[in-house]
């Protein structure tokens, strides 16, 4: 299946992936600059924040309760934002759009 | 006083503090990776541990907080239930009791808290260098790694200037408690167990202890309840707070672990331009490089050697069986240099990009707090000594830390001719 970064300041990245990973992990595999995963899908570092597309959001699901607490910690958090290592790769989500937030 | 250091010849004793005295024993950790990257370790001073060398094995455990565990230690050294309640911190805990801990601190070492603080840096990086360079000839770990990151805690966490170079001494005595030049309490060689249950067993430890119940009583009667050290005071989401000690150790641990690995970084990063000129000249250059420096000079140094986990119960791996309650240690220092992972890791190069280094521990809940702070403060002081200066040598060998768990240059002369 088929997921697109778009970038800041334009560009995007699109890659097919793995079922069975987080879309951070399937990030760092593609070297999607600006997703980068330090805590591992810990739920400790909030550098894997994306803004997921309108269209996919109910696909995607809402934020938990402790990655809600770390969404409040990224920057320029908006109603779309999650976490990416918490949401796992699913058949459901093929040609999912997600946006990276500015650096 | 000389310490006798063993050249590396491949079979260095990891558990020996002398076998990292020439810097980390890199020959030995190469073999390892290659021959034996599930080693287990001989201790002398304790229950022998296993030794994870590799890059992608140690980001696979790391997150693996169920098997692999921060609650009965983090260093290689045993401990008793009794001395670990005594002198644990939030790095000795897992999720989810840790996460409780770790978000209450969370913003205020967030990257864009630590961004505004950039201006104060720079202010800072200008006084140090311009003392410093002006000498023309002198110890770069003094004169400037050292004096940064001590100023900065300062700021960060709230404590007054003129206290700062007494708690960096004590700091100094805590976690570089294995090099005689740092404490008079060494470690593997102390003939007491007086102080098993301070922090780092270490005399400082009692000392810290002291000062920081005087500083919350003194700010509290002032009304004062800005800065970190109040905001760990605050209760957790259920409505728990943590004890004293967990505070006092707290403190120590910011005290320790927020001043000697930022001070190594630079003073890695100082040594990587004695060793590379080319660097200066690409510092110089600007731009794009400054988007990525300051990871590679903290790949390049990895001040935390490693970090131990213990086994909740046995585990398979490369043919060979961890049981419950062995010790596993991850070196960082190791998986930073691991040939499989990174494009020829022994040389520095400041484009390196993406750099997954896990010199903070990543891919797991325990990610260094401070990163943003650290990196900041590295890149600053080497955009703040790459405008001043012409070039930059070796003035005389350098020296590391008798130490297997802080790698670091405690000396380092270096002669700079200045821009």
């Amino acid at each position: 299946m088929q997921v697109t970064w778009k970038l800041p300041g334009g560009g995007a990245v699109t890659a097919a992936v793995d079922y069975g990973q987080s879309l951070m992990e399937a990030a760092l595999a593609h070297d999607v600059p600006g997703v980068v995963g330090e805590c591992g899908g810990c739920l400790a570092c909030a550098t894997c924040h994306v803004y997921v597309d309108p269209e996919w959001a109910a696909k995607c699901g809402a934020a938990g309760e402790f990655e809600d607490a770390m969404l409040d910690l990224a920057e320029e958090r908006r109603e779309t934002s999650r976490l990416s290592c918490q949401i796992e790769v699913h058949p459901d989500l093929d040609g999912l759009v997600l946006e990276v937030p500015e650096a | 006083m000389t310490v006798w250091t063993p050249t590396d010849d491949g079979y260095a004793d990891l558990s020996s503090h002398d076998a990292f005295a020439n810097g980390a024993p890199h020959n030995t950790f190469a073999r390892l990776r290659r021959e034996d990257p599930l080693h287990w370790t001989e201790y002398e001073g304790g229950r022998n541990f296993w030794s994870v060398t590799r890059y992608e094995d140690i980001t696979v455990m790391n997150k693996n907080t169920e098997v692999f565990s921060s609650a009965r230690g983090i260093r290689m050294e045993d401990q008793s239930y009794e001395e670990y309640l005594a002198r644990r911190t939030f790095q000795e805990t897992d999720p989810p009791e840790h996460s409780k801990v770790r978000m209450k601190l969370l913003k205020a070492f967030s990257k864009t808290t630590m961004a505004q603080y950039e201006q104060d840096i720079r202010g800072l990086c200008a006084d140090i260098l311009d003392q410093a360079l002006a000498k023309g000839e002198f110890d770069a770990t003094k004169e400037i790694a050292r004096q940064l990151p001590m100023r900065m805690l300062g700021r960060v966490v709230g404590l007054p200037e003129e206290d700062l170079p007494w708690l960096v001494e004590k700091g100094d005595a805590l976690i570089a408690n294995t090099d005689p030049d740092f404490t008079s309490h060494v470690l593997d060689k102390m003939q007491t167990d007086e102080f098993r249950m301070m922090p780092f067993n270490s005399p400082a430890g009692a000392e810290l202890y002291v000062y920081a119940k005087e500083l919350m009583e003194e700010k509290a009667r002032r009304g004062d309840t800005s800065g970190v050290l109040n905001l760990i005071l605050e209760p957790a989401k259920d409505g728990s707070v943590i004890t004293e000690t967990e505070f006092r150790n707290f403190f120590c641990l910011l005290v320790a672990a927020g001043n000697d690995t930022t001070r190594y970084s630079i003073a890695a990063g100082i040594q990587a331009m004695c060793h590379q000129p080319e660097l200066l000249a690409q510092m110089q250059e600007g731009g794009a490089v400054w988007e990525t420096a300051a990871d590679e000079i903290i790949r390049w140094a990895t001040p935390a050697l490693y970090f131990r986990r213990t086994a909740t119960r046995d585990v398979e791996m490369h043919g060979k069986t961890i049981r419950e309650g062995d010790k596993v240690l991850y070196w960082f220092s190791s998986a930073n240099r691991d040939e499989g992972y990174f494009d020829d890791p022994f040389h520095v190069n400041l484009h390196r990009s993406p750099n997954r280094h896990l010199s903070f521990g990543q891919f797991g809940p325990h990610v260094c707090l401070g990163m943003w702070l650290a990196r900041l403060e590295v890149t600053v002081l080497f955009q703040e000594l790459a405008k001043r200066i012409k070039s930059i040598e070796a003035a005389g060998p350098h020296k590391f830390l008798r130490s297997n768990f802080v790698g670091g240059i405690k000396e380092l002369p270096v002669r700079v001719e200045a821009a």
